[in-house]
């Protein structure tokens, strides 16, 4: 090694500092000079004539000097362009090889970038943040009711910023939907509610104007808004004098403060449009008296050097001090930390990772298939490699020449991958579920662009070093004796068999996962949500609150505004549901039955909690199964009913009649009246497809309004014209009130399970790759040992072997390599389906009918892989197979 | 034969070089060269500047180090000497000179039965 270093040295000094280096050697050609010239005096020259002799003897200094330049140069980069371009001529030489073998590759190094990218850029990239690592979220979680994670009062909010020391800032942050009146048409943005000290938190500046400052967040301050550059630039022509001026926000005027640059995202809702203090949000700002009310999110800057252990204690002991001091609003109430990069990826994480792992197979049997191809050819190539060991080239040097040659093949590979990544990334753009957390833009950048180059060269070495070694192994007495016929040793043949076998057991492990998310994926999508989303199409009216700020106007509001609608001829099965099933996130409310001891901290009674207009259970096709649905007589001044699911009939009324029952919760406003259980309906699976139906009670809309009238409306029409019609009744109501968030209730079912899609889709794109090149493994390995054996097949058949025989004979060296592969393939498979198995939904993760399905379909296509070649030794002619050695 | 030089000697005057540094010592390139002229007719150097062709990729493949010294007829001379790994090199070449004079003669008896 020190010989290396040393030689490095000198070879860098050449190149550092050329002229001394010149200057050396003329020096040491003077030394020798003079030595010549000296040796000729003594000997009897005049000194003039020694000195001439001598200057011949040496030769010409200029020559000489430029001799040692052109040599002093870098051997070890001259060997290696050397070995470059020989490699390009030899894969130029075989385009069939090299296509095959770049464009496999390419495939492989293409799919792991463009999935790389992704989970670079929401895994791995550190938040857009300063300092990120210091962010933390702060929830409350109550383990006695089963709340692990919600937000905090305001004025425990409050008192954790006056009495902890562990972080140097905290913020509370929600986000919800205003309307933006005034001087554009009627919008909804999408609007962050934040304490005043979130943007010094997160220390971002502002494009123009300023950030919030603490006045801005006392009660009674002028209301401030900050917007985004796009809102600015789209809705209000980037005006260059927009701060300052006065928009509304629900008809409340706001005065503009400060635009906040494109680029910004805020936290756990990426892309916003307004920001406003929460003392002026007209939904927040009410809930801010209320200790008991855990709503809203914080989000903390940890001081530098202050531990997550050191603050979590002290949290601890706040939320022990806040539980002794205020033990109605917070006894059981516990803070946790949890880093904010980890809060926002959350259960993306697994999902992305198991896919990085598929792809990650994908390039290892791409790998094997290349190593695969240059074994064959490397049999071929055999001769040349002796010759070359005869005539002095040592062992390192051929590995090295033939590594060159996999390093250039897994570069040129690679360079077309990373164009295939840029392809592919833009096309998973497109796929990926909105769900995703997109706080870094995913693209190709110069960190992706290095894992592709890192991994192309890793992959050169992958697939070239084993061949290389078995190349440079081989016995040259051998393939010199060996004359025409090159010969094949019994390792490498077994190296062939045995990186087949890895193949069909990586393929059998990528399919055995993909079927189980495909199988699974089947069900969830074919699974009843309990109620008939056929024609179903819902419309979101949301109500300024500041005109309406009173459940009597709320309740009024929707009354008309259905009746208008249902005048409509087209539109007359028309409900009011908050929340809805699926497209809204579900409420969930402790409750207490009437006559049963109350909900205690270990019986917690919760049911998901609606609040619906009559008709909604018809619109809707939800059966009843007992009782009676809603009707125009339950109004608020009317004796308050509830109307539950079957699921919570049979859980908390088990062997009783819930009908007559009566129930208490806490919410809405006049939560404390009795509700009386008049009907059971059928469930529904109102959070998501794949969760099992929970607990239920509707409640009439008349009784529980809400600001808002989330329409659910049963209707042939083409949803343009449903919108256009309910736009029509509500602007004659109202002519700034918007119609928002018009869709089909189809499409919003499709698009909850748009993240078990985009995993199932890519995950079997992935199998059905490895499915095709383990194929193409398998074929090459059996069809190369047909031609090796056409020589013996020929005798076979000479001395009388059947068709069938030969057929049987190769068919059985493709099934032997095949069973072997699944079965090293089995428990692998197993193991990796585990891996997945939260991410499954009704079936098991040792799904045998999937196991049995993977198996049979991969001894199909190997069998067919193995029956091309064997098809092709039938009908080998015995005579020409003879004469062929 | 493409990329051969580098493990490998160039031929029989590295051989003699390393040969003749290992037996006598530092020396300098001039008497390298006469050195070189002495052993035999086959070395003749067109003239003793082209010595130095040959000694620098031994040095860069670090078989010898060169330094400035003092040569012992009291000259400051750049004196080279062989290092560790050209000794082990030297011995090595030895045995693969053997290795392919055998090989060499089997490819020429096969050649001659064929």
């Amino acid at each position: 090694m020190f010989a290396w270093v040393r030689s490095l040295v000198s070879q860098t000094r050449v190149w550092l500092s050329p002229r001394q280096v010149d200057q050396d050697f003329a020096q040491e050609l003077e030394v020798h000079l003079d030595l010549l010239t000296e040796e000729s005096v003594r000997r009897g020259m005049s000194p003039e004539e020694a000195k001439r002799a001598a200057r011949i003897r040496l030769g010409g200094p200029t020559q000489l000097k430029e001799t040692n330049r052109e040599l002093q140069g870098l051997p070890a980069i001259e060997t290696f362009l050397q070995d470059t371009r020989y490699a390009f001529r030899m894969l130029r030489k075989n385009p069939g090889f090299t296509a095959v073998a770049v464009l496999t590759l390419a495939l492989g190094i293409g799919a792991n970038t463009a999935i790389f990218s992704v989970v670079y850029a929401v895994l791995l990239k550190p938040l857009p943040y300063t300092n990120p690592e210091q962010l933390f979220t702060a929830f409350q979680a109550n383990a006695q009711q089963g709340t692990a994670e919600t937000g905090c009062s305001y004025l425990n909010f409050e008192e954790w910023r006056a009495q902890n020391h562990a972080f140097s800032e905290l913020a509370g942050i929600v986000a919800h939907q205003l309307t933006l009146t005034g001087r554009v048409e009627p919008t909804v943005v999408n609007t962050s509610v934040v304490t005043p000290e979130f943007f010094a938190l997160v220390d971002v500046k502002p494009l123009a104007g300023r950030i919030f400052f603490p006045q801005d967040g006392k009660q009674g301050a002028p209301p401030v808004a900050l917007v985004s550059e796009d809102l600015w630039r789209g809705r209000f022509g980037a005006d260059p004098n927009i701060i300052g001026t006065s928009i509304n926000l629900d008809q409340r005027p706001f005065t503009v403060i400060g635009i906040m640059p494109g680029a910004f995202r805020t936290p756990f809702f990426t892309k916003q449009e307004v920001w406003i203090p929460l003392v002026q949000d007209p939904v927040f700002s009410t809930f801010m008296p209320n200790r008991g009310l855990h709503l809203l999110p914080v989000i903390g800057r940890l001081k530098p050097g202050v531990s997550v252990a050191q603050a979590q204690a002290e949290m601890d002991a706040i939320s022990g001090r806040l539980a002794a001091e205020f033990p109605a609003e917070n006894n059981g109430w516990t803070v946790r930390l949890v880093p904010l990069q980890k809060e926002i990826v959350g259960d993306v994480r697994t999902a992305l990772l198991v896919l990085l792992g598929a792809v990650g197979l994908v390039l290892l049997i791409a790998c094997a298939n290349i190593a695969n191809l240059l074994l064959t050819r490397a049999t071929s190539r055999s001769k040349e490699i002796a010759v070359r060991t005869a005539l002095g080239a040592g062992r390192a040097r051929i590995i090295r020449q033939l590594l060159s040659e996999t390093a250039v093949l897994g570069l040129l590979g690679g360079a077309v991958g990373i164009a295939l990544a840029y392809w592919g990334v833009k096309a998973l753009s497109s796929l990926l579920p909105s769900s995703l957390p997109q706080m870094n833009p995913i693209r190709v950048d110069y960190f992706v662009l290095g894992f592709a180059l890192l991994l192309s060269a890793i992959a050169g070495l992958a697939f070239g070093l084993v061949p290389a070694m078995f190349a440079a192994n081989a016995d040259i007495q051998n393939a010199l004796r060996e004359g025409a016929r090159s010969g094949e040793s019994r390792n490498r043949r077994r190296a062939r068999s045995f990186l087949a076998v890895v193949e069909i057991s990586l393929a059998m492990v990528l399919l055995m996962t993909a079927g189980l998310l495909l199988r699974s994926f089947a069900r969830l999508t074919s699974v009843s949500p309990g109620f008939d989303a056929q024609h179903i199409v819902k419309a979101d009216i949301s109500l300024p609150q500041f005109q309406y700020s009173t459940p009597q106007q709320w309740a009024a509001f929707s009354e008309e505004l259905l009746a208008r609608i249902q005048s409509d001829p087209g539109l007359q099965d028309s409900a009011v549901v908050v929340p809805r099933p699926i497209a809204d996130r579900n409420v969930n409310l402790p409750f207490d039955i009437v006559g049963n001891p109350p909900s205690s901290a270990s019986a917690s009674r919760t049911a998901s909690f609606v609040s619906v207009s009559p008709d909604y259970f018809r619109v809707m096709g939800i059966p009843l199964l007992a009782g009676r649905f809603f009707n125009q007589h339950d109004i608020s001044s009317a004796p308050r009913v509830s109307i539950i699911s079957e699921a919570m009939a049979r859980l908390y009324f088990p062997n009783q009649n819930p009908l007559g029952k009566q129930l208490t919760f806490g919410f809405p406003p006049n939560g404390e009246a009795m509700r009386e259980i008049v009907g059971i309906v059928g469930n529904v699976r109102d959070v998501a497809l794949g969760q099992n139906p929970g607990a239920m009670m509707y409640v009439p809309f008349a009784q529980a309004p809400f600001w808002g009238a989330n329409l659910v409306v049963k209707s042939t029409l083409s949803t343009s014209s449903v919108a256009a019609a309910i736009r029509q009744e509500v602007q004659k109501m109202d002519k700034d009130i918007p119609v928002t968030d018009v869709a089909k209730m189809p499409d919003l079912i499709d698009a909850s399970v748009a993240q078990p899609r985009f995993r199932t889709f890519l995950l079997g794109l992935f199998a059905g790759m490895a499915l095709v090149l383990a194929a193409t493994g398998i074929f090459g390995v059996i069809s190369y040992s047909v031609s090796r054996r056409t020589n013996e097949i020929g005798i076979r058949v000479a001395l009388g072997a059947s068709r069938n025989t030969i057929l049987s004979m190769i068919l059985g060296e493709t099934l032997a390599l095949t069973f072997a592969g699944l079965a090293v393939g089995l428990p692998c498979a197993l193991a990796a389906s585990h891996l997945v198995g939260h991410m499954l939904f009704d079936v098991s993760a040792n799904d045998p009918a999937t196991l049995a399905a993977v198996a049979f379909s991969l001894a199909v296509v190997a069998a067919l892989a193995g029956y091309i070649p064997a098809r092709r030794a039938v009908r080998v002619d015995p005579m020409a197979a003879l004469r062929y050695e | 034969m493409p990329g051969g030089k580098s493990e490998t000697l160039q031929g029989p005057l590295d051989l003699m070089v390393l040969k003749t540094l290992g037996a006598m010592g530092p020396f300098d390139g001039c008497r390298i060269a006469r050195r070189m002229e002495q052993i035999s007719e086959e070395f003749l150097l067109v003239n003793q500047g082209t010595i130095y062709a040959s000694l620098v990729p031994l040095i860069a493949r670090g078989w010898i180090s060169g330094a400035w010294g003092t040569s012992n007829n009291n000259r400051k001379a750049k004196l080279y000497s062989i290092t560790k790994t050209g000794r082990k090199q030297l011995s090595a070449e030895v045995r693969n000179g053997e290795r392919v004079s055998t090989v060499m003669g089997r490819v020429q008896r096969i050649a001659e039965r064929g």
